[in-house]
């Protein structure tokens, strides 16, 4: 692990450069001093960071990939020649202290744009305060609250796909290959609703069936009553557990079935930061997952994405380099990089020079479009919509063999998109 | 979306936390064995503890003495060092980074002194004496006490200072927050500060919760003055040696126990479920202050009454007119040992993990760049709690401490009651309730430890 990967030590060093600059600044004549300050002073990115609460396993990787990403932009000369500095704040995955912490980025800390979050009530609970306060407040969530129309012209979401695109996308796999009929199992909550909500059209559009909707309640920790709901004709099993009874839901699940079982299908959000080869994970082999991005390395990978990977700090499994054990959230963290890579498009192309320029930023990010993979975007291509403030992206389809996920199938982005629900565009800022 | 995942963090201060998976292995071990084999070794201790000769049983807690004890004077420089380490802290609460596991302030705070040094405290004993941020400032001016303590107040201040903290640390949406907490401990020294100045350090002793917490628990170490001497014997003979309690101190000694009870039984499902919240989109600690201030004060008073209830019906069986007040005041020091089991095993998790934060911090405490102790470019991990040999491993360990230190209690209770009571069968007797009481404890206690958790 080299020094640069050290959340403190990056900060640390992006604070010493500016101290150099100033330094440097000093033996100016006064007329420079002032204009070289001006255009040296660091870009203050507020970040969001659920340090504490419910998101700090989340936290921990997204303030990881964010440091990483920033190390790198400041390396390659920062954004317009100006420093990144990120200006952490804890939300305690908390939307009340979500929104305290959008009003200090803009009030007392100076920040130039907020960043972060994960937890989709902290983002809903945030967004209409950066909004009164005029603060481009850019969200790693995944929720559709951003394309839905429900927060505003200041929230955007544009280094991550939103869970919409994200299930329908899923259904063409799961007819053509896995099945036709096809049962949901998903606790009875917002959450699972969402998928509920979006998997049961997609399926049927392509010409599948759902047989069967299981809701579990959010605070069963025991599954066995409830794999006997299953219909008989079942072909596919759609899962979507969370919390921490999902390795007890696996353990049952295989429990029930034994050796002859219909194709599985999940979401890796069940066992994110989840070492696959954990005992009792066995009956996940030969199963197939969502997953945002790859948490192990393929074979045929390419370099920016083990660029991307090595600049984190983590191995072949998706752990972390110091830790073996250490999982990371793979399937979401990207997020923190491509996000924090098209601020600096966004700032470099609208010219952002003070925080007089936000609005500018909001347009100037608007007006991307495809966002082609590399090493800013190590994901996969992306195409971004302006009037919905939602990206679009590829998604990955991976199957558990040897207790790690290999890629089957990629989803491309024409099976993400749907219609638009609001035009961002069109409101007054 | 993300209302999912996982975590059952274990909200150690408002602070980080452990991880998804833990609390999954921790569902897949089989703990209702391992809880019936606690549960029955603390029953199995009250039946041998009423078989063992009174002799050998008050025995157990006497003493070893070794070296005279040199006299020690209050106000050396460690304390004048903690006091200007304090300052230097809450300045950099207010003018570092805000993130939690970077600055000092709450790592100090929070995991050095409520995490470890209390542990340290009930290990090796009164170390607070000397590093409590007070008492040097206090001697280097002089020594004043301008005042006398009003001998009417206690400790009554100590157990409302004791409700502060322990709110502030459960409800409070940000305790860890270090500009918050910066002010909360800067506004809490200068009070205590005040007080010292003006009634010496008898206003520490009896009114500042923290000293009177740390003292409480020094107690339980192994080591300790006996008649002139350094001395050792086995932990919770120093409170036996003791007075009974004050009746403030002795509920101060319960509100220990409650508040670390409740911190643990205020994230599981069960709690979550009574507040109507889903544990799976808990929506964060500003949705919950009102309830969980309600709870904290509910469990104090719970365990009051349900410990002043078994002391008084110990009393009836044991045909003894002693009125309950005194036998709460003779018996609260045994809840001790308990209250610092449920503190070490409910911390162990966060220790882990914050620990290395901690020692992050310490490697560059200016955030300079320093390399003090060769730790540049360690990063944080929670891979133990990835793994179910290590959660077993962590598991057994706090079921250990919890069922030890019910072991102890038991023990103390039972000395304390051939003490207490003329004969000693009316001692036995006394205790069966009490035994009772705390062999459901054992039970809850371990409960607590394998429940699923959502907060």
């Amino acid at each position: 692990m080299s020094k640069s990967d050290h959340p403190q030590s990056s900060s640390r060093r992006a604070a010493l450069k500016t101290l150099g600059a100033a330094g440097a600044a000093a033996t100016l004549p006064l007329w420079a001093r002032y204009t070289h300050a001006q255009t040296a002073a660091p870009i203050r990115i507020g970040f969001q960071k659920h340090a504490t609460g419910i998101g700090a396993a989340y936290g921990r990787w997204y303030d990881r990939t964010s440091q990483a990403a920033v190390a790198k932009i400041n390396g390659e000369g920062g954004i317009n020649g100006r420093m990144i500095e990120l200006v952490t704040e804890d939300d305690g995955t908390d939307p009340k202290r979500g929104a305290e912490v959008i009003e200090k980025f803009a009030n007392q800390s100076k920040c130039d744009i907020a960043f972060g979050t994960l937890f989709s009530h902290v983002v809903i609970g945030s967004a209409p305060r950066a909004g009164e306060l005029k603060l481009p407040y850019f969200v790693v969530s995944e929720g559709h609250h951003v394309a839905s129309g429900m927060l505003n012209r200041w929230t955007l979401q544009p280094g991550i796909t939103d869970v919409k695109s994200q299930v329908q996308a899923m259904a063409p796999f799961i007819t053509d290959t896995l099945g036709k009929k096809v049962t949901m199992i998903y606790p009875d909550y917002g959450f699972g609703y969402d998928h509920r909500d979006n998997l049961v059209p997609a399926v049927q559009a392509a010409g599948g069936e759902i047989v069967a909707q299981i809701a579990i309640p959010p605070t069963e920790t025991s599954f066995t009553k409830y794999f006997p709901q299953i219909p008989r004709e079942t072909e596919v099993i759609y899962h979507v557990m969370v919390g921490p009874a999902v390795l007890t839901f696996v353990k049952e699940m295989g429990e029930f079935f034994g050796p002859s079982r219909p194709e599985i299908f999940g979401f890796i959000d069940s066992l994110e930061a989840v070492d696959l080869a954990s005992p009792g994970l066995d009956f996940l082999e030969g199963t197939y997952f969502w997953e945002g991005m790859p948490r192990y390395l393929q074979a045929d990978a390419p370099a920016y994405v083990t660029a991307y990977r090595d600049a984190v700090g983590i191995d072949a499994n998706g752990a972390s380099t110091s830790d073996p054990k250490d999982v990371s959230t793979a399937a979401h963290m990207f997020g923190c990089w491509e996000t924090l890579h098209i601020i600096k498009a966004g700032m470099e192309a609208a010219g952002y020079s003070s925080t007089a320029d936000r609005q500018a930023l909001v347009e100037a990010v608007e007006a991307m479009t495809e966002m082609p993979a590399g090493a800013a975007h190590p994901q996969g291509d992306k195409l971004f919509n302006g009037r919905t403030h939602q990206v679009f992206g590829p998604q990955y389809i991976s199957k558990v063999e040897s207790g790690k996920l290999n890629v089957t199938h990629v989803a491309p982005i024409e099976d993400t998109l749907y219609p638009d629900e609001v035009d961002y565009t069109t409101q007054s800022f | 979306m993300r209302w999912l995942i996982h975590l059952s963090l274990l909200l150690s201060p408002g602070m980080a936390a452990a991880h998804a998976s833990e609390q999954g292995f921790v569902l897949l071990l089989p703990t209702d064995l391992y809880i019936a084999g606690g549960v029955a070794a603390v029953a199995l201790t009250v039946l041998l503890v009423a078989a063992v000769p009174d002799r050998a049983a008050r025995r157990l807690f006497r003493p070893v003495p070794l070296w005279p004890a040199a006299r020690r004077r209050r106000g050396g420089w460690p304390s004048l060092l903690s006091a200007l380490w304090l300052w230097w802290l809450i300045w950099r609460g207010l003018s570092g980074s805000q993130d939690p596991t970077v600055n000092p302030l709450p790592l100090v705070i929070w995991t050095a002194v409520w995490l470890c040094l209390v542990i340290a405290q009930a290990l090796v004993g009164d170390l607070w004496r000397a590093l409590n941020p007070w008492t040097g400032l206090w001697a280097r001016l002089g020594r004043p006490r301008p005042l006398q303590y009003p001998r009417a107040l206690g400790h009554w201040p100590a157990l409302l200072g004791l409700f502060a903290i322990a709110g502030f640390l459960l409800a409070d949406p940000a305790p860890a927050r270090p500009e918050r907490l910066a002010l909360a401990a800067g506004g809490y020294w200068a009070l205590n500060m005040a007080g010292t100045l003006a009634f010496g350090p008898r206003w520490l002793l009896s009114a500042e919760a923290l000293t009177v917490l740390m003292r409480a628990y020094s107690g339980l170490a192994l080591p300790g003055r006996w008649r002139g001497r350094r001395a050792i014997g086995l932990s919770g003979w120093r409170h036996l040696a003791r007075a009974d309690p004050p009746m403030a101190l002795a509920l101060f000694m319960v509100a220990m126990l409650a508040a670390g009870s409740f911190d643990g039984l205020n994230e599981t499902f069960w709690w979550l479920a009574r507040l109507g919240v889903n544990p799976l989109e808990f929506p964060g600690r500003s949705a919950v202050v009102l309830p969980t201030l309600a709870g904290l004060a509910l469990a104090w008073a719970g365990l009051a009454a349900l410990f002043a209830a078994s002391l008084h019906a110990g009393a009836i069986l044991a045909e003894d007119a002693r009125p309950t007040p005194g036998l709460l005041r003779a018996f609260a020091p045994t809840l001790l040992p308990i209250a610092f089991a449920y503190h070490f095993a409910h911390y162990l998790p966060a220790m882990l993990v914050e620990g290395q934060y901690l020692l992050l911090m310490l490697n560059d405490p200016a955030g300079t760049g320093a390399n003090l102790l060769g730790l540049a470019g360690m990063q944080v991990t929670t891979g133990i709690f990835n793994s179910r040999d290590t959660v077993r491993v962590i598991w057994l360990t706090q079921a250990g401490a919890v069922v030890l230190g019910h072991v102890v209690a038991i023990l103390m209770a039972h000395v304390r009651a051939l003490a207490h009571f003329a004969t000693p069968r009316q001692a036995l007797l006394s205790q069966v309730p009490l035994a009772l009481f705390m062999v459901l404890y054992t039970l809850f206690g371990l409960w607590l430890l394998a429940a699923p958790r959502g907060a």
